[in-house]
């Protein structure tokens, strides 16, 4: 039993998208810009030159935020999307039955609709794949050269990520609505 | 064997062609005719393509057949609604249009759950699932079980209504009534739960959906008792009409006034994502023309200055009250879903941050529209096949008795 959590030090991205690639590649997502899990978000850099913002050229990368109160979760008419015992937020393919409701009610934008299941897809933190096979990082995680991301377990007080939760101020995304995510950004 | 269920008329398949070739009903059976010809085109193109065939998006994952679905089981919880007014309320000028407002109610629905299974990705899995593995948090679930109940209590309502059994109609009426009710509020809940899109998370949507719902039915009213009657109306039918267009009247300006404050509240303080759909939503075409013109004050303009005497002028206003309503049920999903999740700034994956656009696939127009001509067939059947009015009414006691 673990609270699998991801903290990302979102200032060090540099938009390479060596991620979004890597997760394609391990989790066997399909091609094309529809089919994603994750993706690193941009803002058009304000200003005018030479008067450039700075900060408004920061990336955001991002993916499914894992939310303690998953709303795609509590919407799901079949339980196909449920809680692991690792509180990932999983979907059970073989009971969707492709309402899309999940993928109205996530504020995060992060399902999409693999079109060979016919099912809805998202990130799943690599549990089926690299955490299957004994690993201890994601796809995304061990691929990025500038070290953005951190997976590990809260519940575990000597792990890294909490070792960071505590000591670095962190924000989650859309805060306010009370969704709780599990994935934290570093300011 | 089925007279003892519930009486209905002898007719031959001959009978059934047998109508009074006048233009407008050519016209309608053509229109009906297409209309099926459509929704089979569709169902054929999507039993090929699947969900490929919908124009759907991962940024817009419900479009045009969600709409649809919502546009007959609003049709369908009016009829309900107005329909119990005298059978199961007494109000006596309404007693009459029990059977055939039940029965379009019976009908609209069965056509909306025909095109959202062709919605649904996994309409069997559906079934199982939502029995084995019932997500009670689910609004959808909910929605579905309500509306399944609902369904099975009007059907034997109709029932009870044409063996003229007054005792278990009005039972069978006050339960369609309330799990109706509970159904469709549950409906708009599927919007007012969510809790990422803030112009539609609240309490709105599942009031103003048995509020719009009310008018759909007094629309469709107008519109199957003008064709019964051909314009033609006796004094109890005038006297109801009447009262069915101040109804209406009333239904309307308390959705004028519910709009107005949903967007006044949407707008003012200038919530973030809400104001900026709220104004979005006031600039589109859709909104002034298609639910404000055609769909409000069009008809309540006529309702108003005729003191709601103008029946033949109500008639053709609630063709176009009917169109607005589409646009409503349209809109309704359309802007719960234009804004982008990712905010207005941040370009997601390869994607520029913009509204976002949804345009439906001629597969999605057929399987839509298509539902309407199923719905026209059952009426056309229905009518032919079962008392729809009291005894009195119904030209088959006219034409037919003698000859039994």
């Amino acid at each position: 039993m673990a609270k699998y959590a991801m903290i990302l030090n979102y200032k060090n991205c540099i938009n390479c998208k060596a991620c979004e690639v890597a997760c394609k590649e391990e989790n066997g997502i399909e091609l094309g810009a529809k089919a994603h899990r994750i993706w690193v978000g941009t803002y058009d850099i304000e200003g005018k030159y030479p008067l450039l913002s700075i900060p408004s050229s920061t990336f955001y990368p991002s993916q499914c935020q894992h939310c303690a109160n998953a709303p795609c979760e509590e919407v799901c008419p079949t339980h196909a999307t449920y809680y692991d015992k690792n509180g990932v937020v999983q979907i059970d393919a073989q009971k969707c039955i492709l309402c899309s409701y999940c993928m109205v009610a996530c504020p995060y934008d992060a399902r999409y609709v693999d079109t060979r299941t016919m099912s809805v897809d998202k990130c799943n933190f690599c549990s089926d794949t690299r955490l299957a096979r004994g690993l201890k990082t994601t796809a995304c995680q061990a691929t990025c050269p500038t070290k953005v991301r951190l997976f590990g377990d809260m519940d575990d007080p000597n792990s890294e990520v909490s070792h960071i939760l505590r000591t670095k101020e962190h924000f989650t995304l859309k805060a306010g609505i009370g969704t709780e995510p599990r994935l934290f950004y570093i300011k | 064997m089925l007279n003892h269920l519930i009486p209905h008329k002898t007719i031959t398949l001959r009978s059934v062609f047998d109508f009074e070739k006048t233009p407008f009903n050519l016209f309608m059976a053509l229109t009906t005719l297409l209309l099926l010809a459509a929704f089979a085109a569709g169902f054929v193109h999507y039993l090929m393509h699947g969900h490929h065939a919908y124009g759907v998006t991962r940024e817009h994952p419900w479009g045009l057949l969600i709409a649809m679905y919502i546009f007959f089981v609003v049709s369908s919880t009016g009829l309900c609604i107005i329909s119990s007014l005298g059978h199961v309320f007494h109000i006596k000028s309404f007693e009459f249009i029990g059977k055939r407002a039940i029965f379009g109610a019976i009908i609209t629905i069965v056509s909306g759950f025909a095109v959202i299974g062709l919605e649904i990705g996994h309409p069997v899995r559906m079934v199982i699932y939502n029995t084995l593995s019932p997500g009670f948090s689910s609004a959808i679930w909910g929605m579905g079980v309500l509306y399944s109940v609902y369904l099975f209590l009007i059907i034997l309502e109709f029932i009870f209504l044409s063996r003229d059994d007054h005792k278990w109609s009005r039972i069978f009426g006050l339960g369609g009534l309330l799990v109706g009710i509970a159904a469709h509020s549950n409906l708009g809940a599927v919007f007012g739960f969510l809790i990422g899109r803030p112009m539609a998370n609240g309490v709105f949507y599942p009031v103003y959906f048995i509020l719009s719902a009310m008018i759909t039915g007094c629309y469709l009213l107008f519109l199957m008792y003008g064709y019964k009657y051909k314009m033609v109306f006796n004094d109890e039918m005038q006297k109801f009409l009447m009262h069915l267009g101040r109804l209406l009247g009333l239904l309307i300006a308390i959705l004028v006034f519910f709009e107005f404050w949903r967007f006044l509240t949407a707008i003012y303080g200038n919530f973030p994502e809400r104001a900026e759909t709220a104004l979005h939503i006031l600039g589109s075409f859709n909104f002034w023309v298609g639910e404000v013109l055609l769909g409000m004050a069009i008809p309540f303009v006529i309702i108003l200055y005729s003191k709601a005497k103008a029946l033949k002028a109500m008639i053709y206003a609630s063709i176009s009250g009917m169109i607005g309503i589409f646009f409503m049920r349209y809109d309704l999903v359309h802007d719960t879903l234009v804004y982008p999740m990712q905010t207005m700034k941040i370009k997601e994956y390869q994607l520029a941050p913009s509204w976002i656009e949804y345009m439906p696939t001629m597969t999605e127009w057929a399987v839509a529209f298509g539902g309407i001509g199923i719905c026209l067939a059952l009426y056309y059947v229905g009518e032919n096949f079962f008392f729809l009015d009291p005894h009195q009414d119904d030209a088959y006691f006219q034409n037919y008795r003698d000859e039994e």
